[in-house]
């Protein structure tokens, strides 16, 4: 009969394990389940993440102070993301965390911004945006009151030892058990579920529910899946990643950048005190001596060695198989570009909380999670995608191939319909919103065959007078905000809480 | 200067004045030039029509007086929808316009219903929701616009005389520049280059040209079909009743502030209350059923002496292949047909302009073109739509226990498409209710259904252990005594309707008394 799940083991490295484990360990408090880790041996080695603001969220539920948080990381807040050279030689456009203008009757301001387009005079969202300005005056402050003031929100640049360390000690804290030896083999029951977990020192950790943060190694879940994969390189050729510490930047913005390079992009992110850089790449269009190179000319002072991660663009059919979820790439490997690969993992532990099963042999709630999570995946592999393939393409073949296959339906469609008449549709499940859609189109230089017809009415209302006022009040909250650098120093430790 | 568009709409029933109306309104006069071609010798059908509470959007973006189109259409005040005798005879429960409380630390409310039930609490779902509890003292007020109040936790809609609608429709399009022409469409003729419709031919010889046609000549579709032949997927299988038979009646008693379903032994039939008289139908299937014996069986249940002979229609529940195809839309009938069991004809008319609206580009009004793409997400976006009704409704169908007739036996038998069954049983298991983002049908809805159907849930989230069980007990009682203290502080539906809307006892031409 039914039996209730009472141990789980989350096994893996980086900060995905650590936040499972924290995160399932304070969601099952009155439920009588035990929560454990077991460690695995790190599958490659990033720098550091940039994050989206869904981070915050998940700090707040495991009760992290935030200055806290930055003040013992490093980390530093990241208002937009940069991207330079993604139309070609010259070109670059912010994508921040932020609203463009105010809406004129309804309408999304940036449908304006379309329509000033399409008439041959286009402008730069950001002018418009207090993110965007903000992000170019290298200032930030945390958004506040109403209007203007609350019209953005932000994400984290995060180093990725201090932040596994940081996340581990808040674990344990929060009761997370670790056994002290690392995974050796998985064990399988009759039955073809996870038996057990077999550690390095002998020790036998066996548990009702596995959760596999293992990274693309996937040490748990490949044991009782298929193994089916979506693969999307064909749209993604990037199969690797290079990054290391560098020094600090001066006067950094709260932005990270990316810059497009001859097969793949660089890219760069503030730390507190020093910063990161990487490139991510396609082994088919150039190897890893010449990734270092790049690399190295991008960013002469580099403090680490390189290190190099493979990876293979795609998600697995089914992340929730058995007794065994994948969370975070041993589920979907991304390259990122669009800072969603720690979102993704963090929507993944809470819909496994949601639909956490009442009794071991129920199957439905895996379908139902992996239909929730394959939706949500596709999603971001089509916003980044679309970064690939808005606006013109930059020369060379590397850039050619990214736009040889038609893009997935989906996307298709998305594109199709902003290309005929600036209008955005948004399915299920999609991470990024209309406004991220337009920040990127527009940056991407994207101007629709037309506008839509009530649109176009009502926009009709809008006074230049009114344009000018709003861009001289953007300008004006962005510039009354400390700068970045500044903003992050004040992060002092807190007094110590009760 | 733009030329502005040429619309011509072909109907003139509620899906052709509506959509008529909104164009009107929504577009600048600059913009368009709408011409609505009916013929007086085609008749409407005069029954109660049931609405949704998505029709005060529409109401509200094409600039309609509530109290006036409710006073000038017989109109009541809708909270829901009573089904009877859908899952066992003797049973009757209410799909209500708004929530069952609200959620607590992120868990949906009746998780926390479903725990104190297995504790032993006798609760019923029904309890916790205001305008179930209002529809069954025969109670209504407006919601209120402050959140925080539990006057707020609900919506309504309106139960009108359709054919009163569109005349009340006609006016305001009138008035705002529609032309309408008196006649008999007899040819439409299509470019041969591309198929576009060029021009319909009247049967006094004159010719009407176009660029855009909107298609509301009902079931038959005369130009999306009978001249384009654009396809229909047929969902019998699924929604087996093909014809109806209405007739209004008397009313006797209490003004109910809810439309009823109740089920038959070869179909369902509705209740419509209006303010002079109250509108019935039997929905059948042929299949199980013949016409005279449907007839006879409504006519022996009515609440009050018949006004008139029973009407028969007949009707393939489905939709068409692609409602927008070249330059022609279907909206109305002619684009699909889903029984009215949840009240949706006028809201699947509604979203088709309100969508067609939105999605016209100023491109469209120069060069007379469409664009295919855009003509592409358009029909998508319709698609979803029916196919998320078409789920919904099959779900009353066939979560049911009766076993009295061919039909109940076939309906709780038949196979039904995935994605239902897949939501079934992830509510049975848990009461886990799939929500989506677009498209009709919220949370409380479809938990209305299942319930009401008995798919009773085997456990509840394991998230509503995080609070204490003395706490939650004392937050249901709270819900429940203020659900019943703001019902009963309600005044009677029909005083309500007295001195908010009372009907203007004008007579409109071709409407039955």
């Amino acid at each position: 009969m039914s039996e209730a799940i009472r141990k789980i083991i989350v096994a893996g490295s980086g900060p995905v394990v650590w936040i499972a484990a924290a995160g399932l360990s304070r969601a099952m408090r009155n439920r009588a389940v035990d929560v454990s880790v077991v460690e695995t041996e790190p599958h490659g080695a990033l720098a550091g993440y940039w994050t989206l603001p869904s981070q915050r969220g998940m700090h707040g539920l495991l009760g992290v102070n935030e200055s806290h948080f930055i003040h013992h990381t490093g980390s530093t807040f990241k208002l937009a993301s940069e991207h330079r050279g993604w139309q070609g030689e010259g070109s670059g456009y912010l994508h921040a965390h932020g609203e463009i203008g105010t809406d004129v009757e309804g309408t999304p301001y940036y449908k304006y911004l379309l329509s000033e387009a399409l008439a041959g005079r286009p402008a730069a969202p950001e002018n418009f945006s207090v993110a965007g300005a903000a992000a170019r005056l290298a200032r930030f402050a945390r958004p506040m009151g109403e209007g203007l003031t609350a019209s953005f929100t932000y994400g984290f640049h995060i180093e990725d030892l201090a932040y596994t360390q940081y996340l581990r000690a808040l674990a344990q804290k929060l009761g997370v058990r670790v056994f002290p030896a690392a995974l050796g083999e998985v064990e399988l029951a009759e039955n073809g579920n996870i038996r057990a977990l077999r550690l390095v020192d002998g020790t036998l950790a066996e548990a009702d529910l596995f959760v596999d943060c293992s990274g693309a190694a996937a040490r748990l879940i490949r044991h009782v899946s298929s193994n089916e994969r979506d693969d999307w390189s064909a749209w993604l050729p990037c199969d690797r990643i290079i990054s290391a510490i560098a020094p600090a930047m001066r006067d950094p913005a709260p932005v990270t950048q990316t810059v497009a390079s001859q097969a793949g992009w660089l890219w760069r992110a503030p730390l507190a005190d020093r910063s990161m850089a990487g490139l991510v790449y396609s082994s088919a269009f150039q190897d890893d001596d010449a990734a270092r190179a790049t690399l190295t000319a991008f960013e002469p002072g580099l403090r680490s060695a390189p290190l190099v991660t493979q990876f293979s663009s795609g998600r697995r059919r089914e992340s929730w198989v058995r007794n065994c979820v994948a969370l975070g790439a041993a589920a979907v490997e991304l390259e990122p570009l669009a800072g969603a690969g720690l979102h993704l993992a963090l929507l993944g532990l809470a819909t496994l909380v949601e639909l956490f099963p009442l009794n071991r042999a129920s199957s439905i709630e895996g379908r139902e999670f992996n239909r929730v999570m394959g939706a949500n995946g596709d999603a971001l592999r089509d916003f980044t995608i679309a970064h690939y393939r808005a606006g013109r393409a930059p020369t060379g073949d590397f850039w050619t191939a990214t736009r040889a296959a038609p893009p997935p339906a989906t996307l298709a469609h998305k594109l199709d319909l902003f290309a005929a008449s600036g209008r955005i549709n948004l399915l299920d499940h999609e991470t990024f919103e209309e406004i991220d859609w337009a920040w990127l189109l527009i940056g991407g230089g994207c101007v629709p065959a037309a506008i839509e017809l009530h649109t176009r009415e009502r926009l009709g209302k809008l006074k230049s007078q009114d344009v000018s006022t709003l861009r001289a009040r953007v300008q004006q909250v962005a510039a009354s905000m400390p700068p970045h650098a500044e903003f992050v120093r004040r992060q002092a430790p807190p007094v110590a809480r009760t | 200067m733009p030329v502005p568009l040429r619309i011509v709409i072909v109907g003139g029933g509620t899906a052709g004045w509506m959509t008529a109306a909104a164009f009107a309104s929504v577009y600048g006069p600059e913009l368009r030039n709408i011409r609505l071609i009916e013929s007086s010798e085609i008749g409407i059908v005069g029954v109660g029509e049931a609405t949704l509470p998505h029709i005060r959007f529409f109401n509200r973006r094409i600039g309609i007086d509530e109290r006036e189109l409710m006073a000038k259409t017989q109109a009541t005040f809708k909270l829901g929808i009573e089904f009877r005798d859908w899952a066992r005879v003797g049973d009757s429960y209410i799909h209500p316009f708004g929530a069952y409380g609200s959620r607590i630390a992120g868990v949906p409310f009746h998780q926390y219903w479903l725990r104190q039930r297995a504790a032993g609490d006798t609760s019923s779902i029904e309890d916790y929701s205001l305008p179930i509890v209002a529809s069954r003292m025969n109670r209504f007020a407006l919601p209120s616009d402050d959140p925080s109040a539990v006057m707020s936790t609900f919506g309504y809609a309106f139960q009108f005389d359709a054919s009163l609608y569109a005349a009340y429709l006609r006016g305001f399009a009138e008035q705002r520049g529609v032309q309408r022409t008196d006649g008999k469409i007899v040819d439409v003729k299509l470019r041969p280059e591309d198929g576009w419709v060029e021009s319909v031919q009247l049967a006094d010889g004159s010719v009407v040209t176009g660029d855009l046609f909107i298609d509301c000549s009902g079931f038959r579709g005369l130009i999306i079909e009978q001249a384009m032949k654009t396809g229909y997927d047929d969902w019998t299988r699924w929604l087996p009743c093909d014809r109806a038979a209405a007739v209004p009646c008397e009313s006797h008693g209490e003004l109910t502030p809810y439309t009823r379903a109740t089920a038959r032994e070869a179909g369902w039939q509705w209740r419509i209350p209006l303010q002079h008289r109250m509108g019935n139908g039997y929905v059948y299937s042929s299949n199980f059923i013949s016409d005279d014996e449907a007839a006879s069986k409504l006519l022996t249940r009515l609440d009050g002496k018949a006004l008139a002979d029973p009407r028969f229609l007949r009707f393939t529940a489905g939709r068409r292949r692609k409602t927008w195809s070249r330059n022609c839309v279907a909206i109305g009938l002619s684009g699909g047909f889903l029984e009215p069991l949840e009240s949706t004809s006028i809201y699947l008319i509604q979203i088709a302009i309100t969508t067609l609206v939105d999605y016209l580009t100023d491109r469209a009004v120069s060069g007379g073109k469409f664009d295919e793409r855009v003509v592409d997400a358009y029909n998508r976006w319709i698609e979803m739509e029916y196919d998320r009704v078409r789920d919904f409704l099959i779900l009353h169908y066939h979560a049911t226990e009766r076993d009295d007739s061919p039909l109940w036996n076939y309906c709780r038998s038949m196979s039904i498409p995935d994605s239902l069954m897949h939501k079934l049983e992830l509510f049975r298991e848990r009461g886990h209710v799939i929500t989506y983002k677009d498209g009709l049908f919220l949370e409380p809805s479809w938990l209305a259904v299942y319930l009401g159907q008995r798919v009773t849930p085997r456990g509840f989230d394991g998230r509503t252990n995080a609070i204490d069980a003395t706490k939650v007990a004392s937050e249901l009682e709270r819900v429940r005594t203020q659900v019943m203290t703001a019902a009963a502080r309600m005044p009677h539906h029909e005083t309500f309707i007295r001195q908010y809307c009372p009907a203007t006892r004008i007579e409109m031409p071709g409407v039955m008394a």
